[in-house]
């Protein structure tokens, strides 16, 4: 655990009950980034995230938070937006983002002032004095994720934020947290929905189960699946399946297989030579999706799901 | 099955699962026996405010100052007219004492008022032909019996059948005592008593549900992971006392103009009532155990009412609340009743009975320094309150800790 590191923590075990809902999580996320923590539902996301940030106690392990070891210590430097989202509806919205700098420490005139800035600038300057049970969800769920930076947090903390927001609102808090990470903070959120993680994520861990499965980049756990390719032949015929590595699987006209670990320049030679020819060619890349899949296993999913 | 017939049935499906939901509930056995438990409580508040006024009662005394000659006709005519009253009748007055004269019989008299061993009414002296009768304003009937003592004696000793002129010409002087009398020293222990007790149960109450708002709407895993637990709770019971204070602020002001207005005979009638500890002291540690008492009581409710799963539960948690705080009132104002037992000495120290009892014992005594130690003491037991109710909802609501619950693992950070 080194001061580089703005949240690290080693074997954390939660129990509820007799069920261990996190068995043993390291989590090391590197000052500055944008870090991932991805699961499928009931993997023990949000509980991890809730240890991290003190709200609960770990039964195991220790953890450090901006360096100090009691995670409440750093709470004027931290901002959290929670899985389920809460605001007083009787609150106005600059005040409810007032409120949330005041519980970190920012005096009530300089979060009211800054509430309206941030407001303006994410396109909700028309409801500053709207009371909260006015908005939207989605404007709801954005008053409150601007809560959760009003006070320029060196931690944001964000645990499942895009869901139940539209195309729109989802691209607007992508920008606002890319913002947030081009300005110095670092950035830790929970998700199930791969295209997010994929788009934002400097970094990742993969639980399931209440365990880690993966921890690195993007590309790493990309890079874990092989390339797949997809081809079509110029003159179709007899053979031409024996040619194809075992997996190859047929669509319509064309074929899907995983590429050789030798690469692919050798099949296509061979192909050519049978006088199959090459009528289409793409290599693709796997997504994270997919990587997801298969780092946390369909065992996994269904255990985490039950 | 026809339109009514369904309805019938959807209707007894709601109130099947809303029976169930309330019956086979922990609070549903205090909401059970609540009347048992009421009727209890409210007799041993009203047996302590009976003994606050009746242990008053007992210690005064009607004095008249007389050679011993007169004696033995003093107390026939007194045992004679006695009889008019029924014993425990209400209007009896006080117990005659007879005291001899000294060289000063009117200094005599007057220093009577400052006995601090009985409480004197009225106080007689001088010839029974032209007696001089001193009063507390309180106790105007009590001059009147001495007057009556007077002239029925003079009628006895003279035996003069068919004299219709009065005998006697008494005059009579309302005097202020010179210290509180024991009557009002136990009204006002009683009253302050009740009056703590009033405002605690209509204010300290609303603080069970306080919870239930962050709950519902999920501020409450904003607030837990922004700022300690103890704050929250310790926020919110100051937050609410401040809307307390406003209230007896607003009533206080309303009832101190109405004062003004009261008639002078209405007044009269309270004017015995004069706490040991005296009347700047009084208000301030009447203050001061409202805030110990609705921050003790508060604390409790809303440590009780935040591991409540429902507005159901936080409304069934209103009788017990009320049971509660009527047993402290109880056991406080027994205390109060009788001060310097160990009863009075329980209720002062069990914290959450103790602001009652204390401003009981404003009422009944001088010292200043047990009421600084007991300001700490309740201080001390806020903070303790407070500080289990936030474990336990860290515990039972946020999910934190350990499975198995116990007292160590509690209070273990």
């Amino acid at each position: 655990m080194t001061s580089e590191l703005a949240v690290s923590a080693s074997g954390l075990v939660k129990m509820f009950g007799e069920r261990r809902v996190v068995d043993g999580v390291d989590i090391a996320v590197p000052k500055g980034l944008i870090y991932g923590v991805l699961g499928p539902n009931g993997a023990g996301k949000t509980t991890t995230l809730r240890m991290l940030l003190g709200i609960i106690e770990p039964d195991e392990g220790q953890r450090m938070l901006l360096g100090r070891t009691a995670p409440r210590e750093a709470s004027d430097q931290v901002g959290y937006l929670p899985e389920e989202r809460g605001l007083y509806p009787g609150m106005k919205a600059r005040e409810a983002i007032a409120f949330m700098g005041a519980l970190r420490g920012l005096p009530w005139k300089t979060g009211r002032k800054r509430a309206a800035e941030l407001m303006e600038a994410a396109g909700l300057g028309h409801a500053v004095d709207l009371k909260i049970r006015k908005l939207s969800k989605g404007m709801a769920q954005l008053v409150q994720l601007l809560g959760s930076v009003v006070h320029s947090p060196e931690l944001l903390v964000l645990d499942e934020p895009f869901s139940g927001l539209d195309p729109v609102n989802q691209e607007r808090l992508e920008k606002l947290i890319v913002a947030q990470r081009d300005r110095g903070a670092t950035i830790l959120f929970s998700t199930h929905v791969m295209a997010h993680a994929e788009r934002l994520c400097d970094r990742l861990s993969i639980i399931a189960g209440g365990k880690v499965r993966f921890e690195g980049t993007v590309a790493q756990a990309r890079g874990m699946l092989p390339l797949r390719a997809h081809y079509t032949p110029h003159r179709p015929g007899e053979g031409l399946r024996e040619l194809l590595p075992a997996d190859a699987e047929r669509e319509n006209g064309s074929w899907r297989f995983t590429v050789p670990p030798e690469g692919i320049e050798t099949l296509l030679v061979r192909l050519i030579d049978a006088g199959f020819g090459i009528s289409g060619l793409s290599i693709e890349r796997p997504g994270l999706h997919d990587a997801f899949v298969r780092i946390v296993g369909a065992e996994a999913l269904e255990g985490a799901q039950a | 099955m026809n339109n009514t017939r369904r309805l019938i049935r959807q209707t007894l499906t709601v109130a099947r699962r809303d029976f169930i939901a309330t019956v086979i509930t922990p609070t549903f056995l205090i909401f059970l026996l609540a009347p048992i438990i009421m009727i209890s409580l409210s007799m041993v508040g009203g047996f302590g405010a009976r003994s606050a006024v009746g242990a008053g009662q007992d210690k005064q005394r009607l004095v008249v100052i007389a050679p011993a000659a007169q004696t033995a006709s003093l107390v026939s005519v007194d045992t004679q007219l006695r009889s008019l009253f029924r014993p425990g009748d209400d209007g009896r007055p006080p117990a005659l004492r007879i005291d001899v004269p000294q060289a000063d019989p009117a200094a005599q008299a007057r220093a009577l008022f400052t006995a601090e061993d009985v409480d004197v009414a009225a106080v007689l002296y001088g010839p029974l032909e032209r007696p001089q009768i001193l009063y507390t304003p309180r106790q105007f009937f009590g001059g009147n019996y001495l007057a009556q003592l007077a002239e029925q004696t003079l009628r006895a000793e003279r035996a003069g059948g068919g004299i219709t002129t009065p005998l006697s010409q008494p005059v009579k002087t309302a005097i202020a005592r010179g210290q509180s009398s024991f009557t009002g020293r136990g009204q006002v222990a009683f009253f302050g008593v009740f009056g703590l007790f009033f405002l605690t149960l209509m204010l300290a109450g609303q603080s069970v549900g306080t919870m239930a708002e962050e709950k519902s709407n999920k501020v409450i895993e904003i607030l837990a992971a922004a700022v300690p637990l103890e704050s929250v709770f310790l926020g919110k019971l100051v937050g609410m006392f401040g809307v307390a204070v406003l209230f007896v602020a607003f009533w206080a002001t309303l009832l101190l103009n109405l004062l003004r207005v009261v008639p002078a005979d209405f007044a009269r009638a309270f004017s015995d009532m004069s706490p040991a500890i005296g009347s700047p002291a009084y208000p301030i540690l009447f203050f001061a155990y409202f805030a110990m008492s609705y921050m003790l009581q508060g604390a409790v409710f809303l440590s009780v009412g935040s591991q409540a799963a429902t507005q159901r539960e936080i409304q069934m948690l209103a009788l017990p609340i009320t049971i509660f705080q009527v047993a402290m009132f109880g056991f406080a104002s027994a205390g109060a009743a009788s001060p310097g037992t160990w009863v009075a000495l329980a209720a002062e120290i069990f914290p959450f009975s103790s602001p009652l009892a204390m401003i009981g014992h404003a009422a009944n005594s001088p010292s200043l320094w047990p009421h600084l130690v007991a300001l700490v003491w309740q201080l001390l037991w806020v903070a303790i309150t407070i500080t289990v109710g936030a474990r336990m909802f860290r515990r039972g609501v946020l999910k934190s800790g350990s499975p198995k619950f116990s007292l160590r693992t509690l209070f273990a950070r």
